[in-house]
């Protein structure tokens, strides 16, 4: 599954602690340095814009924290009560 | 009323300082400054992309020295920063960081006269003059930039010993006192004060800021650990007479600079002391940080940097600063008058 639909299985009331929670797993992983420079620019452009705690800047997050730090994305996930986007990914 | 100006070192990866910087603009932030060491990425590439993914905020190296950059390079590359971001351009300039430069076997030599000439440079350079001139360190000859900077880019000295922070009111648009400690800063602006009066200058003219090491956490001891690489560094970097004052040995700061040059970073680290920390650095939690910038600013600072390492947490210690310390210097008159 794209990961432009499983981001519209976080319910728009966890979008904030989703996206606070993703920002910390990609600046503070010691992979960080395996993020792609476009991913990157990305995401500082919908930082920029306020605009990392909607779907689409929750979808790049996503994808970047899955490429840093999947095992870890997956626990905050959990915590989080994202049970059913766990699922998805992990199959993927 | 007093500004507040935070440090990155580009140590990190660039889209990491380009957040930060980001997120320095949107929590209120005044002025970002990007050191300037050949081992770290470069400064204007880092500077570059920070311009272009933030509107408002003030922004320059901090600081660049004349030994590893000729001040015409400088002068250019401020120049064609301010085309992308017009007004928000500035240029701090110093000696340079002792240790580093000693890395490629560079020698601060004459530092008054060449910081002086490297102002002048820049300064004019900037200005869209054509330069002649026939310095004690520098010599140019009819250079001129190719372009037009469209406004004057402000510049700011880096200073600690008396004599340069007298030059640095003398020839700067502000200066960037390298110290932490109030006292310090306080004697220091005493020299800023007699070299403003030598340039016809009076204090108002000049923005006066405390370039600290800062490093602010709810926990003391993780704020403590934090700023510690940051304060060998600093100590190894000390002129003699900043030693004495803080009763440090220049043995001492020798072996913990050889320590740092051969990267045997535990060896440095274990020598700092808490006095240094306390001597060197704004460290500890809000409350704590708050009341050391209080006396910083009763001293006569009007903009306080908070250089690294910020904290243990750099965006979380951003966060910090705009939610527990900013709101403290809001009415900054009244409230030194309590």
């Amino acid at each position: 599954m794209a990961l432009e639909k499983i981001v519209r299985k976080i319910p728009s009331s966890s979008w904030e602690a989703t996206s606070e929670r993703l920002i910390d797993i990609v600046l503070n992983s010691p992979n960080a340095s395996k993020m792609p420079s476009g991913l990157a620019k990305t995401i500082l452009y919908y930082w920029q814009r306020d605009q990392l705690a909607t779907e689409v800047g929750l979808q790049r997050l996503l994808e970047a924290s899955m490429i840093v730090d999947s095992e870890k994305t997956i626990d905050v996930l959990k915590e989080l009560g994202l049970q059913e986007l766990v699922t998805v990914l992990e199959s993927r | 009323m007093i500004n507040f100006g935070i440090e990155f070192v580009p140590r990190d990866l660039y889209w990491k300082t380009t957040f930060y910087a980001i997120q320095a603009e949107k929590t209120g932030f005044n002025t970002l400054w990007v050191t300037d060491h050949f081992n770290n990425r470069n400064v204007y590439v880092a500077l570059a992309i920070v311009s272009a993914y933030t509107d408002k905020i003030r922004f320059g190296p901090g600081v660049t020295n004349p030994y590893m950059a000729h001040p015409i390079v400088t002068a250019q590359a401020v120049s064609t920063l301010n085309e992308i971001a017009p007004g928000r351009v500035i240029c701090g300039i110093g000696v340079g960081d002792r240790t580093t430069l000693e890395m490629v076997n560079m020698k601060p030599f004459k530092p008054l006269a060449t910081i002086r000439e490297a102002v002048r440079i820049v300064r004019e350079t900037t200005s869209g003059k054509n330069l002649e001139m026939q310095g004690e360190i520098f010599t140019v000859s009819g250079a001129k930039l190719n372009f037009r900077t469209a406004n004057r880019i402000p510049i700011f000295v880096g200073a600690q010993g008396p004599k340069m922070l007298a030059l640095a009111a003398e020839i700067g648009d502000g200066v960037l006192i390298n110290a932490s400690h109030p006292k310090v800063v306080e004697n220091a602006i005493g020299f800023v004060r007699e070299g403003a009066a030598k340039a016809g200058k009076r204090l108002d003219d000049l923005e006066i800021a405390a370039y600290t090491s800062f490093s602010i956490a709810k926990e003391p001891n993780k704020a403590a650990k934090s700023v510690v690489p940051v304060v060998a560094y600093i100590v190894a970097g000390c002129p003699e007479t900043v030693l004495q004052k803080h009763r440090i040995s220049i043995e001492t700061a020798t072996k913990i600079r050889q320590a740092i040059i051969r990267g045997k970073w535990k060896e440095a680290f274990s020598q700092i002391t808490d006095e240094m920390v306390e001597a060197f650095s704004i460290c500890g939690t809000p409350e704590t940080v708050v009341e050391k910038i209080y006396s910083l600013v009763k001293v006569g600072t009007t903009q306080l940097v908070a250089g690294s390492p910020i904290g243990p947490n750099i965006r979380k210690s951003i966060n910090m600063i705009a939610a527990e310390v900013f709101p403290h210097f809001e009415n900054k008159e009244e409230k030194l008058h309590d």
